[in-house]
Parts: C-alpha cells; sequence; structure tokens
C-alpha cells in the first residue's frame, strides 16, 4: 500500500509516496539522498541511523515512514547553519570525539536531544542519553568530554 | 625578525577528516551516489557448515524480471587468498563453513535479488564436521582440507592436512626440560579465549563497475593493494585493470584487511554491461559470513628458580582458524615472537598452531590475539608468584626484559617502556599485593596488574610511497598507500608535512588512496604504517623542500644554503629577502607559469630473508592494572577503574594518542566481559548486538587513566612508534588477576560472563 505524506526535515517541508513498508531510514537514505543516518542494524539496538522525531530521539530504522506525516524531523545535516558548525560538532571535533566516524551522526542527536533538556548534563546522564548508540572504536570517553565541554560553552 | 613557531609534534591535533565525518558526508558503505544505474547485490550464503551442496533454480533466477546477473561456482570457479588460497570465491559442489558464499545476484532493487535468492534453493546433503581444535585433531577427525597440498601458496604454511593442522610456527632456544628438572617452582596451566567478531559499526559494502578494461571499485577497506592483488588472480584479471578508491571506512579492526565479499562485488559487476552495482551486507550477514578472529588454547608451563627468576617456559598455542588460515599466518609470527610474555627466558619452547575447523575463516583483530596470549602469560605469572610466595609485580621486575638483552641472533632489545609502563599503572589505581580491606557485605573488591608487548613487524615486502605536490589549485595535495580507519593516520601526515616544509596546515590535503594513483605494478605492503609512511614522508618533504628552495635560489641568484621555508615564506637569511609560497604557486614569480613542484618518497625494505626475527621491528610496550568489585551472590563484576599505559616512543599527537588508548581500555572491557562468538552445529547464533553484545557507556569503567610513556625509538620518526594496534594486550590479564585478588577465584576462560563468574564462585564455596 502507498501513503502520501508530508513532513519537515531539517527545517524543509517536503512531500513523498511511501510504501507501508518503507522505514523512516530507508526514506531518508534513499529518497532523500540524505547519509548522515546509517544503517548499523536495522533492529535499533547500534543508533547509527538516529534521528529527532518532533524533538524526540528515535532509531530511523524502528520508525515507518507512513508514521511520520505531519512530523518534524532533524538529522545531522541539520545540525550545523549554513556557515558555522553546530557547538557540539565543534568540541567533538576540539576533543576526539570521533574516531572512525561511524557513531558520530547518531551521537550528536542523541547528545542534541540530551542537551535540550537538560543544559548542564552531569557525567551520569550522558552516560545514560548515549546508552543506545554503540561506538566500537570505544570512543566514549572523549564523546562524553565532547558533549561536557560543548555543553559549559553554551552559556 | 625571523621566528619560528613552537612546532606542532607532539602538540594536541584533531583528526583532519573529523569535519566531514561529523556533517553527514558521504563517504561510506551504502552511501555512494550513483544515480538509477545502480543495480544492487546479494549474496546467498550456505546456512550449513559441511555438506555437498546442490542449487537448483538458478536458471529460473536468471529470468526473473529485473534481475541482471547472477552467478554461482559453477560460472566462477576460484579460490581465494592472499599468501594460501584455501577459499573459495563460490562453492562448488561442497561447502566446508556456514556462511561460504553459494550465489551472487545483482539485480535492480534490494528487493528483486532476495526473491531471485528466494529463488534458488539449496540441497544440502550433510558430511561430518569438527567445531573445536580437539575434535578437528582427533585421530578419525573428517578432514576439512584433505586436497590442500594442490592449493596455489601451499609452500607458504608448515602444515599437516591429514591432522587439520594448517600452519604452525615453532620458536625454541635452550633445554626447556633440562631447565624444568632444575627449576624450584614449575606450574602447567591451560587458558581459552573464545572466537569473537571484530563488528564494525558499518557493515561490509562498496560499489563496483566496469567501465571498458577497468573493473572500477569503490571500497572501505583498509588494504587496498592487497585487495586488487587478490581479486585480480581470483578473476584472472591483470591487477592493472583493476583500480580500488579507498572511501572512508567505519571501523575494521582488521575485518576489512583480507578480501571477503568485495571479490563477489567485483565477479558480478563483470556481469552487469557497466553499470554500477551496490553490495552493502546487513548486520546478520556481517555476523554470519564475514571473519571470526579465532579462539585459543593455550597451554603453559613455567619454571621459576628459587631466586624468582623464569628459567624456563614451554608454551601451546593452539588456535581455532575456522575452514581458513589465509588472514592469520603474518599474525602468528607475531604470535611466536610474543611467545613468552615480556620475560628475558633464558630456555623457551615456543609452538603456535592453527587447526582448521569447519567454522568461518578467521582473521586477526587489533593485536587481540596478542591480548588473549597475554591472557595466559600474565594470569600465569601472578599463579607462579603466588607459588612462589613472591610479589607478583617484583616477579615481572626481576624477569623483564630489558634495553640492551639479545633475544635472537640478529635482534637486540631496544630501549622500552615496559617497567615504566607497569609502574605507572600500580601507581595510577594504588595497586598493592594484598587485598586492602575486609568485606562487610556480598561485594568485594580487588586489584590486579599485568604487562604486555606486542612485536611490530616490517617484512622484507614491505614497500611505501609519498608523493606530494604544491600547486596553485591544490596547494600541497599528498598521495599516501595506507588507509585511515579512525587511528589519526592522516592527522599525522599533516602534522608531519606542515612542520617539515613549515607551512601552514590549511594548505595539506591528504587524498584518500586510490590504487590508481601509483604505477601499475605498485605494490604497497605494510604492517605498521607509522613506520614504513614515516619513511617515505620524510624523504618525499626533503624534496620538496629542495625543489621549491633550488627554484627560488635560481630566481634570486643566491646560494641555496642562504634560504630556508619558515611559515609559509622562502626567506634568505643573508639578505633577508621573502616570498611567499602562496604567491609563488598561484601567480608565480616574474614571467611564464607558475611552479608546480612534485616530490616523491620510497620505503622499501632492504633485501633479507623472512626468518622471524629478520622481520621484527620493535615491540610495543604496554602495561594494565585494574580495580573490580565483585558480588560473591550474584557474580556481578563491575570495573571500577582501569589504568593503561602504552609507550609510544614519542606521541607526536598526545591527545590522540589517549584517544586511542581510552578506546582500547573500553574494547578491552567489551572483549574480557561481554563478547562471545556462539555456533550451533557450527552455525552462528550471534547474528545481533542482542545475541552478541558490545560494551557500551553503561559497560565503562568509573574511572580511566590512559597513560603515554615516552622512551624513543631510535628507528622512527621523530622517535615515535606504532600504538593503534597494541592497545588492548594486557587488559584482560589485569582485570582476571584483580578478579582473583577479590575473590580466590582464577578464571582462566574469555569471556567473563557473569554466569561464569558466578558458577566458578559456587564450585570454590
Amino acid at each position: 500500500m502507498k501513503h502520501d505524506i508530508s513532513f519537515s526535515i531539517n527545517g524543509e517541508r517536503v512531500r513523498l509516496t511511501v510504501h507501508s513498508h518503507q522505514t523512516l531510514l530507508e526514506v531518508i537514505r534513499s529518497e532523500l539522498e540524505l547519509t548522515g543516518a546509517k544503517y548499523g542494524c536495522s533492529t535499533g539496538e547500534c543508533g547509527a541511523c538516529s534521528v529527532l522525531l518532533d524533538g524526540e530521539v528515535v532509531n530511523s530504522c524502528m520508525v515507518l515512514a507512513p508514521e511520520v506525516d505531519g512530523a518534524e524531523i532533524l538529522t545531522v545535516e541539520g545540525l550545523s547553519g549554513d556557515e558555522e558548525l553546530h557547538p557540539l560538532q565543534k568540541s567533538f571535533i576540539d576533543h576526539h570525539g570521533v574516531q572512525c566516524g561511524y557513531c558520530a551522526p547518531g551521537m550528536l542527536i542523541s547528545a542534541k536531544a540530551l542537551l535540550s533538556r537538560t543544559s548542564r548534563p552531569h557525567e551520569e546522564e550522558i552516560r545514560e542519553a548515549l546508552v543506545g548508540n554503540l561506538c566500537r572504536c570505544g570512543a566514549y570517553a572523549d564523546i562524553i568530554k565532547s558533549i561536557q565541554v560543548a555543553s559549559r560553552a553554551r552559556r | 625578525m625571523i621566528t619560528r613557531k613552537p612546532h606542532i609534534i607532539g602538540k594536541p591535533f584533531p583528526l583532519v577528516e573529523a569535519q566531514s565525518k561529523l556533517t553527514g558526508v558521504s563517504c561510506y558503505a551504502g552511501d555512494e551516489p550513483f544515480g538509477p544505474d545502480l543495480l544492487h547485490a546479494r549474496i546467498l550464503f550456505s546456512k550449513r557448515a559441511h555438506a555437498r551442496v546442490r542449487l537448483r533454480g538458478v536458471e529460473q533466477a536468471r529470468r526473473l524480471e529485473g534481475v541482471a546477473a547472477v552467478l554461482t561456482g559453477r560460472e566462477v570457479n576460484a579460490r581465494l587468498g592472499a599468501h594460501i588460497e584455501d577459499r573459495t570465491l563460490l562453492a562448488v559442489d561442497e561447502v566446508t563453513y556456514a556462511g561460504q558464499p553459494l550465489a551472487v545476484v545483482a539485480a535492480e532493487s534490494p528487493e528483486i535479488a532476495m526473491a531471485a535468492l528466494a529463488t534458488i534453493q539449496v540441497d544440502y546433503d550433510d558430511l561430518p564436521a569438527v567445531f573445536d581444535v580437539e575434535a578437528a585433531l582427533a585421530a578419525d577427525a573428517p578432514l576439512v582440507h584433505p586436497d590442500m597440498t594442490a592449493y596455489p601458496g601451499f609452500d607458504q604454511v608448515q602444515a599437516q592436512p591429514e591432522r587439520n593442522i594448517a600452519h604452525r610456527v615453532l620458536l625454541q632456544r635452550g633445554d626447556v626440560d633440562a631447565a624444568l628438572a632444575d627449576a624450584a617452582f614449575v606450574l602447567e596451566r591451560t587458558y581459552t579465549a573464545a572466537p569473537l567478531q571484530h563488528a564494525p559499526m558499518e557493515t561490509h559494502g562498496g560499489v563496483a563497475q566496469q567501465r571498458e578494461r577497468e573493473l572500477m571499485l569503490w571500497l572501505h577497506v583498509q588494504a587496498p593493494f592487497l585487495q586488487r592483488q587478490v581479486i585480480a588472480r581470483a578473476l584472472h584479471i591483470p591487477p592493472q585493470d583493476l583500480r580500488i578508491i579507498t572511501q572512508c571506512v567505519g571501523g575494521s579492526f582488521g575485518s576489512k584487511v583480507f578480501v571477503s565479499v568485495e571479490a563477489l562485488l567485483a565477479a558480478i559487476a563483470r556481469e552487469t554491461h557497466g553499470r554500477p552495482v551496490r553490495l552493502h551486507l546487513t548486520r546478520e550477514e556481517e555476523f554470519q559470513a564475514i571473519f571470526m578472529t579465532p579462539a585459543m588454547r593455550a597451554r603453559v608451563t613455567m619454571g621459576l628458580d628459587d631466586q624468582g627468576r623464569i628459567i624456563a617456559m614451554r608454551a601451546v598455542y593452539d588456535w581455532n582458524v575456522g575452514a581458513s588460515v589465509d588472514a592469520f599466518i603474518l599474525e602468528m609470527q607475531r604470535i611466536a615472537l610474543a611467545g613468552t610474555g615480556p620475560y628475558a627466558i633464558p630456555n623457551t619452547d615456543i609452538q603456535v598452531n592453527a587447526i582448521y575447523t569447519h567454522l568461518l575463516p578467521a582473521a586477526p583483530m587489533r593485536s587481540l590475539s596478542i591480548a588473549q596470549m597475554h591472557w595466559a602469560i600474565e594470569q600465569h605469572v601472578d599463579e607462579l608468584a603466588e607459588m612462589a610466595g613472591m610479589s607478583p609485580l617484583l616477579l615481572r621486575q626481576r624477569n623483564l626484559v630489558k634495553g640492551g638483552d639479545q633475544l635472537f641472533s640478529n635482534f637486540i632489545m631496544h630501549a622500552n617502556g615496559l617497567e615504566s609502563c607497569v609502574l605507572e599503572t600500580v601507581r595510577a589505581i594504588g595497586w598493592q599485593p594484598e587485598r586492602d580491606q575486609d568485606p562487610s557485605g556480598p561485594v568485594v573488591r580487588g586489584k590486579g596488574l599485568a604487562m604486555g608487548w606486542s612485536p611490530i613487524i616490517v617484512s622484507p615486502h614491505c614497500k611505501s610511497r609519498v608523493t606530494i605536490q604544491c600547486d596553485g589549485d591544490e596547494l600541497c595535495s599528498v598521495i599516501v598507500d595506507g588507509v585511515d580507519v579512525g587511528q589519526g593516520y592522516y592527522a599525522f601526515i599533516t602534522q608531519l608535512i606542515a612542520f617539515e616544509l613549515n607551512l601552514p596546515i590549511e594548505w595539506i590535503t591528504v587524498h584518500p588512496t586510490d590504487t590508481g594513483n601509483h604505477e601499475p605494478d605498485w605494490q604497497a605492503i605494510y604492517h605498521n604504517l607509522l613506520w614504513s609512511t614515516g619513511r617515505a614522508l620524510l624523504q618525499a618533504v626533503a624534496e620538496m623542500k629542495r625543489q621549491i628552495l633550488s627554484y627560488v635560489s635560481e630566481m634570486w641568484e643566491e646560494p641555496m644554503s642562504n634560504l630556508d621555508i619558515v611559515e609559509g615564506e622562502v626567506i634568505s637569511y643573508a639578505t633577508r629577502r621573502r616570498l611567499s609560497i602562496l604567491t609563488l604557486l598561484q601567480e608565480g614569480a616574474g614571467e611564464g607559469e607558475p611552479p608546480v613542484f612534485r616530490a616523491t618518497g620510497v620505503y622499501e625494505a632492504s633485501e633479507q630473508d623472512d626468518r622471524l626475527e629478520n622481520i621484527l621491528q620493535s615491540y610495543a610496550a604496554t602495561g594494565y592494572a585494574a580495580e573490580v568489585a565483585v558480588n560473591l551472590e550474584t557474580g556481578h563484576l563491575t570495573v571500577l577503574q582501569l589504568a593503561g599505559a602504552a609507550d609510544v616512543g614519542h606521541a607526536i599527537n598526545p591527545e590522540g594518542v589517549k584517544a586511542q588508548l581510552k578506546g582500547g581500555i573500553i574494547q578491552s572491557i567489551s572483549l574480557t566481559l561481554l563478547e562471545e562468538m556462539q555456533f550451533e552445529n557450527g552455525v552462528p547464533i550471534s547474528i545481533d548486538f542482542m545475541s552478541y553484545p558490545i560494551a557500551t557507556t553503561a559497560d565503562m569503567p568509573q574511572k580511566l587513566h590512559p597513560i603515554v610513556v615516552e622512551i624513543p625509538q631510535s628507528t622512527g620518526p621523530y622517535g615515535a612508534r606504532d600504538l593503534s594496534n597494541h592497545v588492548m594486550v594486557g587488559a584482560s590479564a589485569a582485570i582476571g588477576n584483580a578478579i582473583y585478588q577479590a575473590t580466590g577465584v582464577r578464571i582462566r576462560d574469555l569471556p567473563i560472563t557473569a554466569q561464569r563468574l558466578y558458577d566458578a564462585l559456587r564450585a570454590d564455596s
């Protein structure tokens, strides 16, 4: 079955016809050609495909595309402005929050959601917010530090 | 005044590619934009470990609408391997492991490709199989590769096909039996480690396209030149007709060095009349069909004299390499060279065996095998110390290899940080030989230490090349033959060039490796990028500097010896003249076109034979100390703190070094406590991150202590020594030793799951 849906992604309105079985991740990657959200497991275990759906972190591989009709979606591509990097991105660069980089977009999305809830999170809160984002390089300590520094710099 | 900025070697330096990775740039598997012409490949893998197979319905699959091509072993009967060709591209009549490719399909969509695979029926006629080392070595065991002697590359291994022994490396000296007879204390123990998965977050994949003669491959791999050679040989095409362009690598850890599904992608793209084909494995396929790391069984005997000196050691390291030893051959040399642990022992007998079974092919993982053998050695040393009533720290200090020790006929140990590493970690967590408190509840605490060494090898075939071009368009572009997998290789290159040529770092662009950028016959082989690229780089920058200064010297009619490059300008110390290199490159100087400078540096190991001690370049030293808390009633284990120290010679990028160390600590905790690849009748049943959990932020210790030790390596660039491959060595044993101090229970099998610890505690009480 096909569905006509419309939603906003990174501030832009899009209209699409999608199949019932298509996931949000497939639509983002194949139809909208945004590559920031990554395929990692397709079972919601790794967080590489994390996006914000109406401000909440979701694994986009676990969301069916028809469900996002009318929603607002943010992917890592929408994090930075046209010129300036987001403070989180800058901090990830400065504090080695990225090694192979595959998990990085998902980490940034989870961090962004955390900082919108809690402006100065403790280390424990950051660990908890990232528990659904796997990093095989084991860069967690530097990712946490990157987020902490970014949160302090915000005000 | 002419001043120099403080130099950037030894200063914090971010990954040069970090920004693009953090903004969602398309450079990983599955990202490649190829438009509507793109076809999608899927692979049919064997679901049985050992069976005769017959495929039915292949013709029907070919005739399905939207299917562009189907290949089976009938059409492409090829063997695959870098050293010994003990794998097949596609199985013919018989499978020797579950996960072995049977057919590959290219179709208009992934769904159609799936439908085509579903059309193919596989008839299995099961044959007897072996899955563990004991069964494989039994007298009447079924043979995994009875025809091994006929495989190309059979002369590369010391094999006994009739016993399932795939390869063997021996390293002996002195008289072990006599020394053991004289020893005051003799201890014999067996330790094991489970098979694991590399599990990079990016699954294997890429795109291939036939463009007239040239077969193009866009791959996310670590060793493009090795892959080119192996794929070209399997497909019977000249290597120069195959071009591999590397893209971002979303984690490899050793799984993307040797060829796996890339060869199938190349094969199917030759059948699609020039249309590009993409392959991107699912997570389940990644688990079920890509390499495992081999399980280890280590039987260790040490003899100690009454002065606390280890006078003899016998160790047999058996590795279950599944149905292929090819990717593990070089690693076995490293295992033998590390075989005694970092101790100077006069009588040693080290035996390293690879045993064939009907499991997934094995590939090494980030010095994991060296870490696993230290799991055995470093717990053994603690057990020996207890037997002799000595402090484990003192026993280690008394027996450590020291700079100047003659280890092999032509290898004298270099100055090293072994002792500093262990002492720094001991200090970091406050380790003591005795437990420092009595338990008041069910939770007990304990601390343990371990050390490690990891051989850095550079074989006689090692080659590396760097070309730097300075021109008005790209300023300084760099062509290398290694690949950055997140360890900071491109950052290192950028730092080195910026420092040596005294140019702004923004001018320097390192291009992803493309086999087409090198002469057709170039075959880069490297085991140590810092060393081989570093050597080639230093040559290239010296030549580049000479070219630029010589050009300006002619122009100014001044001797070259007056001139230097300072912060992007050529200056004359004699006349104080200055010329911006940017202006020179973009506008030229005076008449004619702006100059283009191009300099190449090559490192090629000098001719020598590849006996073990000849390929040994140095040892990386590590030390670990752990504090754990164990709940005696439940077996629940918490790593409270973990200190890891590594001697890197000279930290060219100190924060980068610490990032690697911290990553190694987390990965070690994951491998030590959580990970085990499980099989049922040889079929992997670890298929996702639920059945194969890896460490998350919830598994982090409360405190991590990354410690950088710097004892310069005289032969390395700026005294530096390779690190990222060695960071895990010693961590598991430190945790094992800490558990023993806490509970009095010795765990000798990895991983230390809560269940295993609980069972051991119950058995003990």
